[in-house]
């Protein structure tokens, strides 16, 4: 540690004390609130039957539309570091709306497009098939916000995969194919997964997209943190205070997978080499 | 400015950097600290400069205290392993620096730092690039922008922390030479940090040998090569063959000998010989104490023929002239005779063993 | 050319893949940008500028904008303190403040408000204390500041700490070693070198600011023409299905989030080339 350089006492006070009082003291209200019930009350307002089924619909919205990202994030990664293209760099920017367009205005319009009247749900309709107003709609909408992170966490790392290492592969014969699975995709596995993680991980806290797109019937298609919010308003704060309890431990369990993931990513070849 | 360091130790965590250092640079003197990485030359250099603390011990400057002066209030100049110089600054604004940051009463006047800056970028005959950024610069102007910058204070000691380390053969030669004659003309103490030998002995007055964060021997660069106190510092410094003493009975009775005269050869105990390649005569035919041994490879590399050879499983390397190789005229396979001129022994070390003591 | 690269797919491939990626693009994230405009003009350019000269949507711009310039300056004296200590000093607990900073991006937003409901709310911790000083936080713009503090603190230090992590502290030891005092370093050596960094995380943090729904919902109480942030009022018109007006306002934000990408891919490359620029530098003994 550096003596000569100034500053540590005062920044790091400053960090401390700005992060207690914004974070840290919030949170233990939340707690202390939550330590007025008992285990068994916790328990049984944490698991109502509508709570159970915002969990299934919050949870199972969250991870279709991350698999879903998975899939074509890896094709989107892949086309913007791999191939070229007339207006690349403007494509390439233009992934990163969802982070920039306020989630309202994605849910009032995704709502409107899937509608049976919208553009898109014109076209589905007919056949059958009903987006907006129905889980399906939580899919799309949380599909659309959290596309970024998995491209944004994939690009760098198909950059870095050495030509060298794929062309050694194509003279030893493999076909491209195989080079793909075998080679490319290993390589490029823990950056997919960490990318599905953080998708998923902000796919289930969302609110702002989905509950114009969701319908928000009870039991059907109403996602936790409207549950909280419908408790909330009930002024049932204990029961709201449960719920949260629920969605901030899955936060840290995320945070602390992503983590995990983040070091293991950089770390699983580390232990081999010696 | 003289420097005095007493008894200064450092540790970090668990590390030892430093372990009661104890060193006097006189007025002037140009010295370098040499070792390998992780001998703690380079916090040695931090701490004198403060931008490190020591755990224990004083640093005194002109006889006076200076340990727990801050690093702006020391006059020093220090010259970083990678320059660091201001990058979104351009080179007359990275050495006018260190005036411009001066208490308003201090400050000279604008002329005055102009005509300052333009004299040392003119001392370091770099003029011409005032108004480049740090990154249109070669290797070696940064080097010299660097020093210029600390020059521009007016230190009364310049340290420097591998000043040379990032530079390419050529260039690195051009500045040792330039380096050596502006410390002359500054008239200032000068301290840097290598751990390329060659370096050390060419340009300094004087050599500090560290290892382990211990000093193993301070000298004249001729002290350190031809008298090296230790086996580390015979081995750090140029090539040298190591011979257990036990195994080649011939040797160890030149060693003993020579062993009176400075090595420290434990009573009874495992000793090792050192020799220098070039220390060794090779004769066709059998010496009185004459090491047997075959000849291996013969290299000629410019002015020196290297030569290797087998005795029993060990490894022997001797240095000749040309022309003592062509009046040899060995061949591969050929039986030999080694007599070494000095030999220096010294009580085995351990990790010296565990190599096997195997020559360089 | 018969010619192809080892490392290649058949060109066939390449072109399904590049129509996949821009087709999905363009589905997914083109249309509703489209959509927004062309819903907000549905009913013509004349009722598109009615709809948002309208006081209560005047007035919900405004209020976003000022919770926005209130909460940066917040958010930038945070960042660069939390990445000076932990970019430049060593301690204990360092790994846990970083995990704490990222926090908030952890955090559903709905739960984040609810926070500052149990605190400050009328039955919250705080609630009697402030009620007896008729001060107000929840339902009213000190809460709605509050809560979007929150949501944004991480990204200046997120920005900042890698940034100052690579730039290393060498400079600034030597500014310090030239004689620099703190300010001096920090104005003339530190802000300079980070700079952009600094303005990156302050565009993702404004836009985040300006957009935040969740968090702020929660805790605004919805009072028309006074707690209303954009992104609120945006819901109150479309929930009344006042569809012109929703989307006017929404093309607003959206305009927004257009500026905040162009703006965001220019501070992206010059970042860009400012770390090629050192890498170049790099003398070729250190990039070994």
């Amino acid at each position: 540690m550096s003596r000569v350089l100034p500053g540590f006492g005062l920044s790091l006070g400053y960090t401390l004390v700005y992060l207690s009082l914004l974070v840290l003291i919030p949170l233990g209200g939340l707690v202390l609130k939550a330590g007025t019930l008992t285990l068994a009350e916790f328990w049984q307002i944490a698991t109502t039957e509508q709570a159970m089924a915002s969990y299934r619909v919050t949870f199972g919205a969250s991870f279709a539309a991350a698999v879903i990202n998975a899939f074509f994030g890896l094709i989107v990664a892949w086309v913007l570091v791999r191939y070229p293209f007339p207006g690349k760099s403007l494509v390439d920017a233009f992934v990163d709306l969802p982070f920039a367009l306020p989630t309202a205005v994605a849910g009032i319009t995704l709502a409107t497009l899937y509608a049976g009247n919208g553009w898109i749900g014109r076209h589905l309709e007919p056949l059958g098939i009903k987006v907006a107003y129905t889980p399906y709609g939580i899919v799309v909408a949380l599909a659309f916000v959290t596309l970024p992170f998995i491209v944004r966490t994939l690009q760098p790392v198909i950059e870095d995969i050495e030509p060298e290492v794929e062309e050694a592969a194509a003279s030893l014969g493999a076909s491209r194919w195989l080079t793909f699975t075998r080679i490319i995709l290993p390589a490029i596995f823990p950056a997919l997964l960490t990318g599905f993680t953080l998708a998923f991980s902000r796919a289930i806290g969302e609110f702002g997209s989905v509950i114009f797109i969701a319908g928000n019937l009870p039991m059907v298609s109403e996602i936790t943190p409207l549950l909280i919010i419908a408790k909330l308003e009930q002024q049932d704060v204990v029961g709201a205070t449960a719920l949260a309890v629920v969605m901030l431990v899955i936060s840290f369990v995320m945070l602390l997978t992503i983590n995990a993931l983040q070091w293991w990513a950089a770390n699983r070849h580390k232990g081999r080499a010696a | 400015m003289s420097i005095s360091i007493q008894n200064i130790s450092k540790r970090f965590g668990s590390f030892v950097a430093l372990d009661g250092i104890n060193l006097d640079i006189p007025t002037g003197e140009l010295v370098a600290l040499l070792g390998p990485s992780g001998c703690g030359k380079t916090t040695l250099l931090r701490i004198i400069a403060g931008m490190e603390t020591a755990d224990a011990g004083e640093v005194l400057f002109s006889g006076r205290e200076a340990t727990h002066l801050h690093a702006r209030d020391r006059n020093v100049g220090f010259v970083f392993q990678h320059y660091a110089l201001f990058r979104h600054m351009t080179v007359f604004e990275n050495v006018a620096f260190g005036l411009r940051v001066k208490p308003r009463k201090e400050r000279p006047a604008e002329a005055e730092i102009k005509k300052r800056v333009m004299d040392l970028l003119g001392l370091v005959q770099l003029d011409w690039l005032a108004e480049r950024y740090p990154s249109q610069l070669s290797g070696g102007q940064r080097q010299r922008i660097a020093l210029a910058r600390a020059l521009a204070v007016e230190p009364k000691v310049l340290l420097l922390d591998e000043p040379f380390g990032a530079l390419d053969t050529k260039v690195r030669k051009e500045l040792r030479r330039w380096l050596r004659r502006l410390h002359d003309e500054m008239h200032i103490s000068s301290v840097f940090v290598t751990h390329d030998q060659e370096e050390a002995l060419e340009v300094a007055d004087r050599v500090v040998v560290m290892n382990h964060g211990r000093i193993e021997q301070i000298g004249s660069p001729d002290e350190v090569y031809s008298n090296p106190a230790s086996p580390f510092v015979y081995q750090f410094l140029g090539n040298v063959n190591v011979f257990h003493s036990r195994v080649h009975g011939a040797w160890a009775e030149v060693g003993r000998d020579e062993a009176a005269a400075g090595g420290e050869s434990g009573e009874g105990g495992e000793t090792l010989a050192f020799v220098r390649p070039h220390e060794i005569d090779i004769e066709r035919g059998p010496v009185a104490g004459g090491l047997e041994a075959e000849v291996q490879d013969v290299h000629p590399i410019g002015p020196v023929v290297r030569v290797e050879l087998a005795h029993a499983s060990e490894l022997i390397e001797v240095e000749l002239t040309r022309e003592r190789a062509d009046a040899l005229g060995l061949a591969k396979g050929q039986h030999v005779w080694l007599k070494p001129r000095q030999v220096k022994v010294f009580a085995a070390p351990e990790y010296l063993l565990e190599d096997g003591g195997s020559g360089i | 050319m018969s010619f192809r690269r080892a490392n290649a797919e058949p060109r066939w491939v390449r072109l399904l893949l590049t129509a996949v990626a821009l087709g999905f693009l363009a589905l997914f994230l083109g249309l509703p940008l489209l959509a927004v405009f062309v819903e907000a003009l549905a009913a013509g350019v004349p009722a598109y500028l009615a709809a948002l000269v309208e006081p209560e949507t005047r007035h919900a711009v405004l209020l976003s904008l000022l919770i926005a310039l209130i909460v940066l300056p917040f958010n930038v004296l945070f960042g660069v303190a939390a990445a000076w200590a932990i970019a430049r000093f060593d301690f204990k607990g360092k790994s846990l403040l970083i995990t704490l900073i990222d926090l908030p991006f952890a955090v559903s937003p709905v739960v984040a408000g609810m926070l500052f409901i149990l605190l400050f709310g009328a039955r919250g911790w705080f609630g009697p204390w402030l009620s007896e000083h008729d001060f107000r936080i929840i339902f009213a713009v000190p809460g709605m500041l509050i809560a979007t503090l929150f949501i944004t603190f991480p990204f200046v230090a997120r920005e900042l700490i890698p940034l100052m992590q690579t730039q290393g502290k060498d400079e600034e030891e030597a500014a310090v070693s030239l004689g620099a005092s703190g300010w001096q370093m920090f104005w003339r050596v530190t802000l300079p070198n980070i700079k952009w960094g600094l303005l990156y995380g302050v565009i993702l943090a404004n836009a985040r600011a300006l957009g935040e729904f969740g968090a702020v919902s929660v805790v605004s109480g919805h009072i028309r023409g006074e707690t209303n942030t954009l992104p609120l009022h945006v819901e109150i018109l479309y929930n009344e299905y006042n569809a012109v007006g929703a989307f006017a306002a929404a093309s607003v934000l959206a305009l927004l989030a257009l500026v905040t990408l162009v703006a965001k891919t220019i501070v992206e490359w010059r970042m860009h080339k400012e770390t090629q620029m050192l890498e170049a530098d790099l003398p070729p003994e250190k990039t070994q």
